[in-house]
């Protein structure tokens, strides 16, 4: 019997379910074996790194946010936040497009993944949760956090923020900086993820939405509740022109750095499934209608690629 | 063959239903960074970018701000050395008297502030001691339990308002004259209207306010709280440590030269930390008051972006795949 094994796979079948008890994954016939690897199996490997890698930039542009505030409260504790903010960030504003990334997002289609059966090496070769990927994804995070914070605190100072002539307060520069931590998370998302079905834009435009409804429906709550919060959007940020720019400025800026790392990327070091995708958005015509052999089709830079990753393989199996 | 079991000897499929949910073949809209996605957002961004930041910035140079920080020079010379023991004596003539002149026209309302620095107002501790409770109803007087030490007298009366934040509120006055005419400062409506209505009872009237040691002004117990706009702005705690809050409006014109006299009341110590009290007068615009920042920085990205979108092309162009 096997004594060690990455992951086990069981085949239910007139010989009994023990094999499957016993296993991580079970399937009823040997021949759905392909496509439980090529397929799912890459999708899940890139679905869960990019997860874990989004979590942690998340977490870290909020987090940091609140780090950098209290430099400026002299260290006392005080968040920049109000306490139920910060309860509904992870759950509410942020968590749903996480849920989808990580349950639905594909890079290749299934019948690409089956013909290019090279890509599942990303997985076994961990190419996609090295470590390189991991702190660029956290330095990521920081780097927005410093842009966040130090873009909302020059641009809505101590100088009035409404024609009507009143300053800036506590509320207003914590609605403003969240309201920007929470536009730039999930507009980060949607430009991380390139696979949108009705669920992906409901839940991410849907989170951002519902973090104005809820400060809403917050700050309507009597000011015994809702404290620092009371009427803060309705009364003070909706009206303020200045309020809405400095978002969008923000949230811009934030997402500046990865879309130009993002658009060099895929085009002058691209990886893989970037190569894959390319080739079907132009040749996608040509694809479909000859069912050729695979190797003859490919063009210069995926044979490089597929070599490199060949090589690569034998020599850890050396 | 798909569909049916070779080996069962039932004719039932037991395949699942066929959806496009769990088969994960939902229709989608694939996104694919090609470089003419690339370069026309960058040049998207660029065009919109650009003008919003040329208007800002043409709006925040339409708002005529006029600073004079006067915590310096409103201390006799005599005093100059030992500025503390000078606030905290009641006996010391307080008054002093600034000028400047209008650098441009300031159409009406002009607001009046004070700016007050190395104030942290964010203090967590500062922050709790206040009692919102207190502040709204007549029957919650008694709700001091955040306000120590400023929650009662040594008789074990409560103090309304209650708290350190109250305790500390701003006491310098202001007296503004052009041309030997006086200008009438508007102090109603400088407070935030949910404040006024909710948050601010009334039916509460101070009491013991100030009696024991002094920190700021006092208060007149025959007003109700909801009425006493420079407490409520007063309370509403600041973002930073560099603040300002709105002391009260002049709703007549100034005109460019104009020599303004203030009689300042220097009545707030902010000495014993290093504080700085500065009087601000300005107009507003639509963005509201003076700050280049957001105006520069549009343009900035806005030009980074442009910037970006010719470097992609010309790359595109110089090493085509």
């Amino acid at each position: 019997m096997l004594q060690e094994a990455d992951i086990g796979v069981g085949i239910s079948g007139v010989e009994g379910m023990q094999a499957v008890m016993s296993s991580d994954y079970a399937i009823a016939q040997f021949r759905f074996l392909e496509r439980l690897l090529l397929v799912h199996g890459h999708w899940c490997y890139r679905r869960i790194s990019m997860m874990i890698c989004y979590f942690f930039y998340k977490n870290l542009t909020f987090g940091f946010t609140l780090f950098w505030y209290e430099a400026y409260a002299s260290f006392s504790g005080r968040p920049a936040y109000n306490d139920w903010y910060m309860s509904c960030y992870n759950v509410f504003f942020t968590s749903l497009p996480v849920i989808a990334l990580g349950v639905f997002d594909q890079d290749v289609s299934a019948r690409l993944c089956l013909k290019y059966p090279l890509l599942y090496q990303e997985g076994v070769q961990n190419i996609l949760f090295s470590w390189p990927r991991i702190l660029g994804w956290m330095s990521n995070g920081v780097l927005s956090a410093i842009i966040i914070f130090f873009f909302t605190t020059n641009s809505i100072f101590n100088q009035a923020f409404r024609k009507d002539g009143h300053a800036v307060d506590y509320e207003v520069l914590g609605v403003a900086m969240y309201s920007s931590v929470v536009w730039a998370v999930n507009c980060q998302m949607a430009l991380s993820i390139n696979y949108f079905t009705w669920i992906q834009h409901f839940f991410i435009w849907g989170s951002i939405a519902l973090w104005y409804i809820f400060l809403v429906v917050y700050g309507s709550l009597p000011p015994t509740f809702s404290t620092t919060a009371y009427k803060v959007l309705v009364e003070a940020c909706a009206p303020s022109i200045l309020y809405w720019l400095t978002t969008l400025l923000v949230v811009v800026s934030t997402l500046l750095p990865y879309f130009l790392y993002r658009a060099f990327q895929t085009r002058f070091r691209p990886m893989y499934h970037d190569l894959i995708q390319r080739q079907r958005l132009e040749g996608s015509e040509t694809e479909i209608s000859s069912q050729t052999e695979v190797s003859s089709e490919l063009p210069a830079q995926v044979e490089i690629k597929m070599q490199h990753l060949k090589a690569n393989l034998r020599q850890r199996n050396q | 063959m798909p569909g049916s079991d070779s080996t069962a000897h039932k004719s039932k499929s037991r395949r699942p239903k066929y959806s496009q949910f769990s088969q994960q073949e939902l229709p989608a809209f694939k996104l694919i960074l090609t470089p003419g996605y690339v370069i026309s957002t960058f040049i998207v961004v660029g065009l919109i970018f650009v003008p919003i930041g040329l208007i800002s910035l043409f709006a925040s140079e339409t708002v005529v701000e006029i600073v004079d920080r006067y915590d310096n020079e409103c201390i006799p010379k005599d005093f100059r050395d030992n500025r503390v023991e000078f606030i905290k004596n009641k006996q010391t003539n307080k008054s002093c008297t600034r000028t400047f002149t209008v650098p441009k026209q300031m159409k009406s309302p002009i607001f009046i502030y004070y700016q007050l620095e190395n104030f942290y107002q964010n203090h967590r501790r500062y922050v709790k001691s206040r009692s919102d409770k207190q502040l709204q109803s007549k029957k919650n007087a008694a709700h001091i339990r955040e306000c120590k030490p400023m929650g009662e007298t040594d008789n074990k009366d409560p103090i309304i308002p209650c708290g350190l934040i109250a305790w500390s509120l701003f006491n310098d006055t202001y007296g503004f004259s052009v041309k030997g005419k006086d200008l009438k400062v508007n102090k109603r409506d400088i407070a935030w209207g949910s404040d006024k209505n909710y948050k601010f009872g009334a039916d509460v009237f101070p009491k013991n306010f100030q009696v024991g040691d002094v920190g700021g002004k006092s208060l007149n117990s025959s007003i109700p709280l909801s009425e006493q706009e420079d407490l409520i702005v007063w309370m509403r705690t600041a973002a930073l440590s560099t603040f300002r809050k709105l002391y009260g409006k002049i709703e007549d014109d100034l005109q460019a030269n104009d020599v303004i006299t203030v009689v300042i009341e220097n009545n707030y110590n902010t000495y014993d930390f290093k504080g700085t009290k500065s009087l601000v007068l300005s107009t507003t615009s639509w963005i509201g008051g003076k700050n280049d920042f957001l105006g520069v920085t549009f343009i900035t990205i806005g030009g980074i972006c442009l910037f970006l979108a010719i470097t992609f092309i010309l790359l595109y162009v110089i090493k085509p795949r």
